[in-house]
């Protein structure tokens, strides 16, 4: 700290005047403290109205919102039974495209005159092998038709008809 | 409660009030109607926070409140004169000595300055703070602090060299 410095410091303190502590600034100042108090207070009770306001009005909305924004009712189960039908089998669909198909029930179909057994557990008449016949035409396309079956079994080799698998079984679906 | 309140706040009030009023009157350059206001806003702020640090320092928090209120109303564009129907603060006998005219002429170059630079030369050279509660007071880095000591004092050289040198 320089003279200059020294020098500032002391008038500083030597300019300063005595005012004393009055009745009228102490009444000033109570007037002051009770104007903030009263301003404070409003300010807490407006906040506080507007809070009450607000979360009344997002109650009175909450259940249309609610409702609004409920989802669709659940889509009805489909009804399932102890007995399996053809086309709600899944596992049936990867042997048509799978290069080893499962043993279908139609291939052993024209080797047996005792009739064929689907996956459904109900029993075909052996005497009416359309079915099996058309669908193989559609589903080939440029694939020779398969023989109709016959009771008999020397239209066709069982082992022919195991590479034809994928578009007999695509029917059984 | 609430009296014993009042009477620490008012005890501490009148002790400190000419003091208070003495820095609030540098900080503003010498207005003494602004400087009784400041007094006024920061005494109000601090019965308000009375009861948390009327045991602790009760007299750093008003200065800062102080400072700071000063500052922000150095910002105010205008600052209204009131018509009022009696002339307050009438010269007297005693007000021509050369005490008021030093006065005067510490009040004026003050008044110069900028606003955290008046606060940093006050608290630094007439509260005869640290650094780093001036730096506190006035909300800054003590770096900050510094320059505004530094620069406000070296503005305060150029203008009262002339003034105070005589008197040393």
């Amino acid at each position: 700290m320089d003279d200059f410095e020294r020098d500032l410091s002391r008038l500083m303190r030597d300019t300063q005047q005595h005012t004393p502590y009055e009745p009228e600034h102490r009444q000033r100042l109570h007037a002051g403290i009770r104007t903030r108090r009263r301003s404070r207070l409003l300010w807490k009770a407006g906040g506080s109205a507007v809070a009450v306001a607000g979360l009344s009005v997002a109650l009175a909305l909450l259940p249309n919102l609610l409702t609004r924004a409920q989802p669709a009712d659940p889509r009805p189960q489909p009804a399932t039974s102890p007995t399996t039908s053809p086309d709600s089998t899944p596992t049936t669909e990867p042997s048509a495209t799978s290069p080893t198909p499962t043993l279908q029930p139609e291939t052993s179909l024209p080797a047996t005159t005792t009739g064929d057994i689907t996956p459904s557990g109900t029993t075909t008449p052996p005497a009416d092998p359309t079915p099996t016949a058309t669908a193989s035409e559609s589903r080939t396309g440029t694939t020779p038709p398969a023989p109709p079956p016959s009771p008999t079994p020397t239209t066709a080799p069982p082992s022919a008809l195991d590479s034809e698998e994928p578009s007999a079984s695509a029917y059984t679906e | 409660m609430e009296q014993v309140r009042a009477d620490g706040f008012d005890e501490f009030a009148a002790a400190r009030w000419s003091t208070l009023l003495h820095v609030a009157r540098l900080l503003t350059g010498g207005d003494r109607q602004r400087a009784e206001d400041l007094v006024q806003e920061a005494l109000v702020k601090l019965w308000f926070a009375w009861p948390k640090i009327a045991d602790q320092a009760p007299e750093a928090y008003v200065r800062t409140v102080l400072v700071r209120l000063a500052a922000r109303s150095a910002r105010r564009r205008w600052w209204g004169e009131r018509p009022v129907e009696q002339l307050p603060d009438r010269a007297g006998p005693v007000d021509v000595s050369s005490a008021v005219a030093e006065r005067s002429r510490l009040e004026g170059a003050l008044a110069q300055l900028s606003p955290k630079q008046r606060a940093a030369v006050v608290l630094r050279y007439y509260e005869d703070l640290p650094e780093a509660q001036v730096a506190q007071a006035l909300g800054c880095p003590v770096g900050t602090a510094r320059s505004h000591a530094s620069r406000g004092v070296a503005r305060l050289r150029q203008i009262l060299s002339d003034a105070v040198r005589p008197m040393t």
